[in-house]
């Protein structure tokens, strides 16, 4: 095998497949520089007629070469050959072709050129029904295929702040890091090729009396001295409000991707323009190229892509780059210029280039080329009357109508472009005043311009900040001269033929289905971006955008700056949804919080739900095959004898100070100050609109110190409330909020035997504090040797404790009560406890009931002045109709009442008095029960209502009850 | 039209990006009455005072005179403390 040599390649070779054979390529290539010295021309099939393609471009530019990597189920579709770098044992294969790439039986969609235009699926496929067709059409559709699995790790996030982001290493990306360093900012490059360069690659020139090549070697190394950090293989994706978001695809893959958050001081664009096309017929073949392409092929691989090559464009690049690949042993045979004078910059090139046998034509546009899976000869018209028509025969056609500036970034944050006539380009125009474009991003071409350029605007912005050290003068670079770019769109051809010129490659959209678009009324250029699908696949019209837009301009006699450019949105090259997501998938999306007891529970086979972020145990499956048979059992056995649930997850803060007390009596409906130390009290929260927040008990632990405990999972909530009102109305006094949710474990121990087996487990020294131990009264201590606060509280209606216990002793006390008699219950069983004794939850207190709706209204009468007081008096809450907090009871005894159903008065009635808001079966009733909201002058007592389950279409009798429906005078617990 | 960078100066933590912040709702009127200090608010495009929390951080509350048509932040106080 010859070694080529290039910028990227080594010597050392590397084996890879496509569609199944073995190729070998040099380290540095990529798979289409290695598929391509290979004399591979065929790399796929067009997404709509399957046309045989070829590599068109070397960059993410690429409209045609996308490859699958891998193999089912972990493929990776769609990737770009240019970009796709040779690792050992990388299997690719050409996408949208059956059974082969060479051939294709679906190619037969061609014959339907006329069939399948523009927006074809709103009009076909419709009789009798389109879902005849589906089947067919999604199986010919798209480009590559899904993945059948996930294995793609999530990226890495790294978070960025510097001085200067420069955007780009090329030519003015370089200058302007350099001015930037050189003045002492923190300068970040993100440069979305493996290296630094850009056209310099190829481009023939000085600078600083240096080649090209030793001028960039150079200055990454200055930048390393100064420390600044260049980012290969990344790109700029994206951003918003100041913040610029770059994604690194190590290798042109979506593996070890990272993604950068980047926020700048100062942002300098200098990422370039792209290459594009002309429009003409078959402009699509394997062997048409973009001109810059097959220089950065031969530049950074090696890589010859023809023997005979013609040359076609518009601008006096043509020239310079013929010169640099005829040198290279590639034949020139002809270039075919636009243009109809020859500008004088060029003529001393063109006389050597007409001495060494290549023919130079002005005033000359390629028509058609000839050759489906390859060009064998190109058609040559002339652009005035006069002259004739021209075949000649090569194996590679170049072309080369312009670079559009790449002005993705450069439109965010009020960023705007305009068209300059000038250089028939859009370019930035108004930018926020931390932005700025500089080079060809800009729409400066020539080499010298864009050195200084870009220098100083980037030492101006390093200086605008404060980086004042002296950055001494620009660079001095002489290059390929200014290209005198005439704008020319597409050849002349029979309306026949533009349905072979191909305005977006990737998506084939023909010059045919523009002028389809425009005749059905589309003429806004979304419009007829949306209608033909111009500019929407992978390469997100980057060489057919702005070439589409200037035809429709043509075919409206429009002016192109009036008719514009489709707006671009980010990302601006395709990233994966995991790194779209970045940290925020998997475990990592969503905090999963355990309780100390969380593996015990586990092991010993309970069923979990989550509560906020909590898992907490919904019942246990020894006790029953589902959470209601489960539930049944487990809430029985705490009635009749007792057991144990893990509290752990209740809100805990703790509030302390001098003023701890006076700021509590603000905080909650009652006063705390009014507690005695050792004992604890019911208390609830209200909003400011006078709703209720939440409840819990607190205890006060000391004169200056109390537990305050909230719903669980409600503590991170509950806790901004209170550092708001103490930050608003008490910042000048003493106030301590402590969060110990996470602190302290809780274990309920609840049931006629919890008392006795509480005195057995914790041993002697507490017998006479449990057995003296009032309600709401609580007692501190130690159980071996750790802390144990031990409250007389209950939840269930059960005589009950609440043990508080640091982690260390929550585990081995749990387990000493099980053993000693008292098994555990889980949620479902507290929930029908609760429910039994008219206790509330969140489904009560839902934001939506005031303290009057939810029976408190002798809390409300004792008159503590507190936050939502001052709203509790509409109007409004006093209304007839307003519901308030009953029980019900199925007036049958044995129906289910629905969770969530309509209460209403009859079974036909729509009129909603309320809604069921919790319901449970009651073991100790023998019969479902819940609790309800219903109006207040339909809330009597036995009052016959209905329960409406409209989803489930059934209808219950019930009767109004007291919302205690077992033990109303709470006997039970004061035992 | 200049967007101005999203970050907020915490009085104790110095300048953080926005994401370490909840925004809690829009500052009543000085002096209002209780309704409408709850329910009711001036809505300007020039300047808006607003309440945030430092969550992601010391948890200090916040009082953020800012821009909403541009983004500009023109005061942060420790809330509680702002003039």
């Amino acid at each position: 095998m010859i070694l080529r040599r290039g910028h990227r390649v080594t010597t050392q070779s590397v084996s890879f497949q496509f569609d199944g054979r073995e190729y070998t390529a040099q380290a540095g290539d990529t798979v289409a520089s290695a598929l391509l010295a290979h004399g591979v021309r065929l790399f796929g099939r067009s997404v709509k007629y399957r046309r045989p393609r070829g590599v068109f471009a070397a960059g993410p530019e690429e409209p045609n070469a996308l490859l699958t990597v891998g193999t089912q189920p972990c493929v990776i579709p769609n990737v770009s050959a240019p970009q796709l770098a040779v690792t050992p044992q990388l299997i690719t294969r050409s996408q949208n072709r059956w059974p082969s790439l060479r051939v294709d039986l679906h190619a037969v969609l061609q014959a339907g050129g006329g069939f399948f235009g523009a927006g074809f699926y709103y009009k076909t496929f419709m009789w009798p029904s389109w879902r005849t067709y589906e089947t067919m059409i999604r199986h010919l559709a798209g480009l590559g295929e899904a993945p059948g699995a996930a294995d793609i790790a999530p990226p890495h996030v790294e978070h960025l702040s510097c001085d200067v982001l420069v955007g780009g290493a090329g030519a003015a990306g370089l200058a302007a890091a350099l001015a930037a360093a050189r003045a002492g900012a923190r300068v970040v490059v993100c440069e979305r090729e493996p290296q630094a360069g850009g056209e310099l690659d190829f481009e023939t020139a000085t600078i600083d009396e240096q080649s090209a090549t030793e001028w960039v070697r150079a200055s990454l190394a200055e930048l390393a001295r100064a420390g600044a950090r260049v980012l290969y293989h990344t790109a700029i994706v994206g951003g918003s409000d100041g913040l610029v978001i770059a994604h690194a695809e190590p290798g042109g893959i979506a593996k070890n991707n990272t993604v950068y958050r980047i926020r700048p001081q100062k942002f300098v664009m200098a990422m370039g323009a792209v290459e594009r096309g002309i429009a003409f017929a078959n402009n699509d073949r394997p062997g048409v190229m973009l001109l810059g392409a097959a220089e950065r092929y031969l530049a950074r691989y090696g890589v010859a892509v023809g023997k005979v090559l013609v040359l076609f464009g518009n601008h006096d690049r043509l020239y310079a780059s013929a010169m640099r690949l005829h040198a290279a042993g590639m034949r020139v045979r002809a270039i075919v210029d636009t243009r109809c004078d020859v500008s004088a910059a060029i003529f001393g090139l063109r006389a050597t280039l007409t001495g060494m046998g290549v023919e130079c034509m002005s005033g000359h546009a390629v028509a058609e080329v000839h050759g489906v899976y390859g060009i064998r000869r190109t058609r040559i018209m002339p652009l005035q009357a006069t002259g004739t028509e021209r075949f000649i025969e090569c194996d590679a056609l170049l072309v080369s109508g312009g670079w559009t500036p790449m002005l993705q970034a450069a439109l965010h944050d009020g960023g705007q472009r305009e068209f300059a006539a000038k250089v028939s380009e859009f370019v930035a125009s108004v930018q926020p005043e931390w932005r700025t474009a500089v080079g060809a991003c800009a729409g400066t071409f020539e080499l010298g311009a864009i050195l200084t350029e870009s220098f100083r605007a980037a030492a101006q912005f390093a200086h605008s900040i404060g980086a004042m050290g002296v950055v001494g003068r620009a660079p001095v670079g002489r290059g390929d001269t200014a290209p005198q770019l005439q704008a020319f769109w597409r050849s002349p051809c029979t309306r026949a033929h533009e349905k072979t010129q191909f305005v977006d490659l990737q998506n084939d959209v023909t010059v045919a289905d523009l002028r389809l678009a425009l005749s059905e009324g589309f003429v806004d250029i979304e419009h007829i971006k949306r209608y033909t699908t111009l500019g929407i696949g992978t390469e997100q019209g980057r060489t057919g955008g702005l070439l589409g837009a200037a035809i429709v301009a043509e075919l409206k006699g429009e002016a192109l700056s009036r008719v514009g450019v489709s707006r671009t949105r980010p990302p601006y090259q395709p990233m994966t949804l995991g790194s779209l997501a970045g940290l925020n998938q998997g475990d990592a999306l969503r905090v999963t919080r355990r309780t100390p007891l969380h593996a015990w529970n586990q092991a010993h086979g309970a069923v979990f739900e989550p509560a906020e972020y909590w898992l907490r145990t919904r019942y246990y499956r020894a006790n029953g095959t589902d959470a209601f048979t489960a539930g049944i059992q487990e809430a029985t056995r705490v009635r009749t004898h007792g057991g144990i649930l893990d509290g752990s997850t209740l809100g805990k803060i703790e509030v302390a100070g001098a003023d701890a007390a006076a700021f509590l009596d603000r905080l909650y409906l009652t006063k705390a100050s009014t507690m005695k130390v050792g004992r604890s009290k019911y208390m609830v929260n209200l909003r400011e609109d006078g709703m209720v927040l939440d409840d819990g008990i607190v205890l006060r632990l000391a004169p200056n110190r109390f537990l305050a405990t909230t719903g669980s999972g409600h503590a991170e909530h509950m806790l901004s409330h209170f550092e708001h009102y103490r930050a608003l109305e008490w910042s000048h006094r003493q106030v301590a909020l402590t969060n110990l949710t996470e602190a302290w474990a809780v274990i309920v121990v609840a049931g006629p035997k919890s008392r006795a087996t509480l005195m057995n487990v914790l041993g002697e020294p507490w017998h006479a504090r449990l057995s003296g131990l009032t309600h709401m009264e609580f007692s501190e201590s130690c159980w071996q040797e750790q802390a144990l606060r031990v409250l007389r509280a209950s939840f269930s209606g059960e005589l009950a404790f609440e043990l508080h216990c640091q982690h260390g002793i929550a585990v081995p006390l749990w387990e000493a009560l099980v053993a000693a008699g008292l098994p555990p219950y889980g949620l479902e069983a507290l929930d029908i406890l609760r429910v039994e004794k008219g206790y509330l939850v969140a489904s009560e207190m839902n934001g939506e009931a005031t303290p009057q709706d939810l029976g408190m209204d002798g809390l409300v009468n004792l008159g503590n002045e507190c936050v939502g007081r001052a709203l509790l008096g509409r109007p409004a809450f006093v209304e007839p109709q307003r519901p308030r907090l009953v029980g019900l009871r199925a007036r049958d005894g044995k129906s289910v009442i629905q969770g969530g159903a309509q209460i209403t008065l009859t079974a036909a009635d729509t009129h909603s008095l309320g809604h069921v808001s919790s319901s449970v079966y009651s073991p100790a009733l023998a019969q479902w029960i819940a609790l309800a909201f219903v109006a207040r002058d339909r809330a009597a007592t036995g009052t016959v209502l209905v329960a409406r389950d409209l989803l489930r279409g059934t209808d219950v009798d019930v009767v109004v009850t007291s919302p205690v429906h077992v033990d109303p005078s709470s006997e039970r617990m004061k035992v | 039209m200049n967007a101005v960078m999203m970050r907020l100066t915490c009085p104790f933590c110095g300048a953080r990006e926005l994401n370490e912040f909840q925004f809690h709702k829009t500052a009543p009127e000085p002096g209002a009455n209780p309704f409408a200090s709850v329910y009711e608010r001036v809505n300007r495009t020039d300047i808006s005072q607003e309440y945030w929390q430092h969550v992601q951080g010391c948890r200090a509350w916040l009082y953020v005179s800012r821009n909403p048509s541009t983004g500009e932040v023109y005061q942060v106080n420790l809330l509680g403390t702002q003039p």
